[in-house]
């Protein structure tokens, strides 16, 4: 019995089924049993560096700190039992049955990556950029969770009830369980969001990776699982060998490659996957407490990266002080066409606060907040922007503030976030049916959900020279009072002229 | 040998058909053929892009009231209710056994009850409890809300009220509707319109009496607009005859108009307690014009400055001359 490995799969699959029910929770009445928070709040990459970058401490560190405290007992567990990109690596690492394994010295080459990317990381937020959000495997998978998977399982779960119940004509109990299924679980009503498939693209090349060569990610790039190295280096729950007969079979089969040929290992690559436990034909190989050095060469079995190698990184990683210059060099007045999320005031703060985890997007009760490319720069790739004729700021809902890990977006009180400006709305009245063509149409000023309405009526007799029908007829011709107007962006959402909406909401930043 | 002969034959049939070089042109011609008879029979796309089908106007059920129009002024908006139905013949005459209902409320803003933006939940709840006393086999209860359906079904406090009495509250799906089919010209023709709304036994339209920016009051012909799927917007240019026109589709049973608390101004959405008053009012009447104009009269308001109300007037669209109506009032 491999009860160690059996042990070991069920806490990634239990683990991966946790991280996809939180995120799937993650949606309007907000009463999962887990907080949404929590999932990036545990995670000491982006909380760390992001406090760094900002100069600021954020609540989520400390959480983040017990697990970093865990790993100096018990090296990298975190990738081997919990990480789900790492259990979707080992998922489908299950189709290659020819495990391509690679030279020691090219091995020892790639695993250097994903410590340069660390540093990289890490030089960029002492400057005072946030870049952990890009290349870390708990944010890529949840948006890929959030924006791709949870969207497209609905659609096809939707249209297939859709059809069952149109074609065969189930108006009855089978209509009524569709509708306690998409009132009660499924939670989101829009099938795709705005600029999800780059997102996507990450993650898929992460998926693809272990068809070739097992863990490539978890080995070369991930700057995750490099911190969770460097910690695991003092480590005491050690791989032990006792008996060894050179048979070399847990040097091939290791998915980490973290055994060296003298069986000694690389404490910093082995994420306790206990493959090596159960094929030594010997039976000499155990994980143990151990303080004692190992038996094998211990003098060769340490980290993987000199002095040299280090400075050689900090000098690589200048050229990233470009972005700083850039940084520096934004005029925030610019940024008229982005719609940011309500509470935020200050773009610079937010970009590098934002870690782009997809927890508002989801969680958007309109579906409102889309991921945007290169609209506001490239720094600020996937940060979220309102998209009013998708979905308007619900005057009464203050949810994406509540699940933002990193306060981003604030968490303000219902009150002050009545009172938030996003933006302006603007009418364009060539396009107004009042304005332009003499029609009675009174949409935009019968959503507002401002009290004191921020769009009013005024009664004008009407004199167009183009429109003959209705001229000299009394209509209410919509206008906007610019003090009152929160830019919610429900009056563009509900405006009913095509293509193009007549009432426009303009971003203040 | 003659078995033989046909086996013979055949095989070389299959042999030469085997054989037989497709041209470029041909294997295009094929796997174009083939698409084009997939496209063809493919039961799903057949449904993908399908068009709703027809539906013609509701058929309304005639029944003799012992008024026309019943106004009940009491504290306990529940016991108006029941007191204006009972006073109207009973709910037997509009429910009958085994019959399916549907209560149309006034659920369209992300509002508390006493913001007045939605109907009191007390009187949907009621009507529903008495639609099961009649022996309805189900009794619907369901809007499409201008804000998100979720945060509307909930703030208001209909869905928790109605779901105890044993409504089947529920979203209406954008995807389950019947295109309006009209006898006579009308720019409501094709709209797509919520199926339960169309295919039930009774309509029970049971809007709220508010303030609203183009028609100055929302009312029973305004509610109906709850059952339109589409682009909504649109029916606010030409509103008067597009209203008439789907309540002659629609055709409810029987009106039930909350005037408990009123929104005065700020309407429809509203928002602000300022703007409430106490009316304390339910009027119910199986005319939804009489209904509209004793709702004006209430609110003091000329019923011919109402737009829909002015357009029903002059198609002679249902009784409209209250003075010539039999009305009862009556204060609790």
């Amino acid at each position: 019995m491999k009860k160690l490995i059996i042990a070991r799969k069920f806490f990634q699959l239990l683990f991966l089924g946790l991280f996809i029910y939180v995120i799937w929770s993650t949606t309007y009445p907000l009463n999962s049993a887990i907080s949404p928070k929590l999932l990036f709040r545990l995670d000491p990459l982006i909380m760390f560096f992001t406090s760094l970058s900002i100069r600021q401490w954020i609540e989520g560190v400390s959480f983040s700190i017990i697990i970093v405290a865990f790993t100096l007992i018990f090296g990298r567990y975190v990738c081997g039992w919990i990480c789900p990109v790492g259990t979707i690596n080992d998922i489908i690492g299950i189709v290659n049955k020819n495990k391509w394994v690679l030279s020691p010295g090219l091995n020892a080459n790639i695993i250097k990556l994903k410590f340069y990317i660390l540093f990289i990381v890490s030089f960029l937020a002492i400057l005072g950029i946030q870049a952990a959000w890009l290349l870390d495997p708990i944010v890529i998978f949840a948006r890929f969770v959030s924006l791709n998977l949870i969207p497209a399982s609905t659609f096809v779960i939707d249209k297939a009830f859709a059809f069952a119940i149109k074609n065969f004509e189930l108006y009855g109990e089978f209509y009524d369980f569709y509708r306690y299924l998409s009132k009660n679980l499924l939670g989101i009503k829009i099938y795709f969001f705005e600029n999800s498939e780059s997102s996507l693209s990450i993650f898929l090349a992460i998926a693809i990776f272990p068809l070739l060569i097992p863990r490539l990610w978890c080995r070369a790039l991930c700057p995750l699982g490099a911190l969770f190295g460097i910690f695991s280096r003092f480590s005491i729950f050690q791989r032990v060998v006792n008996k060894c007969t050179d048979c070399k079979k847990c040097l091939n089969t290791c998915r980490m490659q973290a055994i060296k040929e003298d069986i000694s290992y690389k404490k910093n690559e082995c994420v306790l996957c206990m493959d090596c436990v159960y094929v030594c034909p010997v039976e000499g190989t155990s994980f143990k407490f151990n303080n004692k050095k190992q038996h094998f060469n211990p003098a060769k079995s340490k980290g993987t990266i000199s002095r040299r190698e280090f400075l050689y990184i900090l000098f690589v990683s200048l050229p990233s002080l470009g972005f700083v210059n850039k940084k520096n060099k934004i005029d925030i007045t610019e940024y008229k066409n982005v719609i940011r999320p309500p509470g935020v005031n200050n773009e610079a703060k937010f970009i590098n606060t934002c870690v782009r985890c997809g927890n508002c997007m989801k969680v958007c009760i309109t579906s409102g907040l889309h991921p945007i490319l290169l609209k506001s720069g490239i720094e600020a790739l996937w940060t979220p922007q309102l998209v009013p004729e998708i979905g308007y700021c619900e005057n009464n809902c203050t949810l994406c503030g509540e699940v933002c890990p990193t306060k981003a977006i604030p968490e303000l009180k219902l009150e002050q976030k009545k009172k938030e400006k996003l933006g302006l709305a603007i009418i364009d009245e060539s396009i107004c049916y009042p304005h332009s063509q003499g029609k009675q149409c009174i949409v935009c000023e019968e959503h507002c959900p401002v009290s004191d309405k921020a769009i009013k009526l005024k009664d004008t007799t009407i004199k167009l020279k183009n429109v003959t029908m209705n001229n000299g007829e009394v209509i209410k011709l919509p206008y906007v009072d610019k003090d009152l107007c929160v830019g919610c962006g429900i009056c563009q959402n509900k405006c009913p002229v095509r293509p193009i909406r007549a009432i426009r909401v303009k971003g203040k930043l | 040998m003659e078995s033989e002969y046909k086996m013979n034959k055949l095989l070389y049939k299959l042999e030469a058909y085997l054989k037989m070089s497709v041209s470029r042109r041909e294997f295009m011609k094929i796997l174009i053929g083939g698409l084009v008879y997939f496209l063809s029979e493919n039961q799903f796309l057949k449904f993908a892009f399908a068009k709703n089908s027809d539906a013609m106007p509701r058929v309304k059920k005639s029944i003799d009231c012992a008024h026309d129009l019943v106004a009940v002024k009491g504290l306990n908006s529940g016991k108006n209710v029941e007191k204006a139905i009972e006073l109207l013949g009973g709910i037997e005459k509009f429910v009958k056994k085994g019959d399916v209902v549907l209560v149309k409320p006034n659920m369209a803003w992300d509002r508390s009850p006493e913001q007045a933006a939605n109907t009191d939940p007390q009187v949907v709840a009621t009507i529903v409890e008495l639609c099961y006393k009649a022996g309805a086999k189900r009794v619907n209860v369901f809007d499409i809300p201008c804000n998100d359906d979720r945060r509307v079904y909930e703030n208001s406090g209909i869905q928790k009220a109605a779901e105890e009495k044993g409504a089947k509250v529920y979203f209406a799906d954008h995807w389950n509707v019947l295109k309006a089919k009209f006898p006579y010209k009308s720019a409501m023709e094709d709209w797509p319109i919520v199926r339960d709304a169309v295919v039930c036994d009774t309509f029970i339209n049971v809007p709220v009496l508010k303030h609203h920016g183009l028609t100055g009051l929302t009312l029973s012909m305004k509610n109906l607009m709850g059952v339109c799927s589409g682009t909504r917007g649109l029916i606010h240019i030409d509103i008067a005859k597009k209203l008439v026109d789907l309540t002659d589709f629609i055709n409810p049973d029987l009106t039930v108009i909350d005037a408990t608390r009123v929104l005065t101004k700020n309407g429809p959405s509203g928002g602000s307690l300022k703007d409430v008053i106490n009316l304390d009012t339910v009027i119910a009447s199986t005319d939804p014009t009489l209904a509209d104009t004793y709702a004006c009269k209430l609110m003091k308001k000329d019923p011919m400055s109402v737009p829909y109300l002015k357009e029903a007037f002059e198609r002679k669209f249902g009784k409209s001359n209250l003075e010539k109506s039999d009305i009862k009032e009556l204060t609790i």
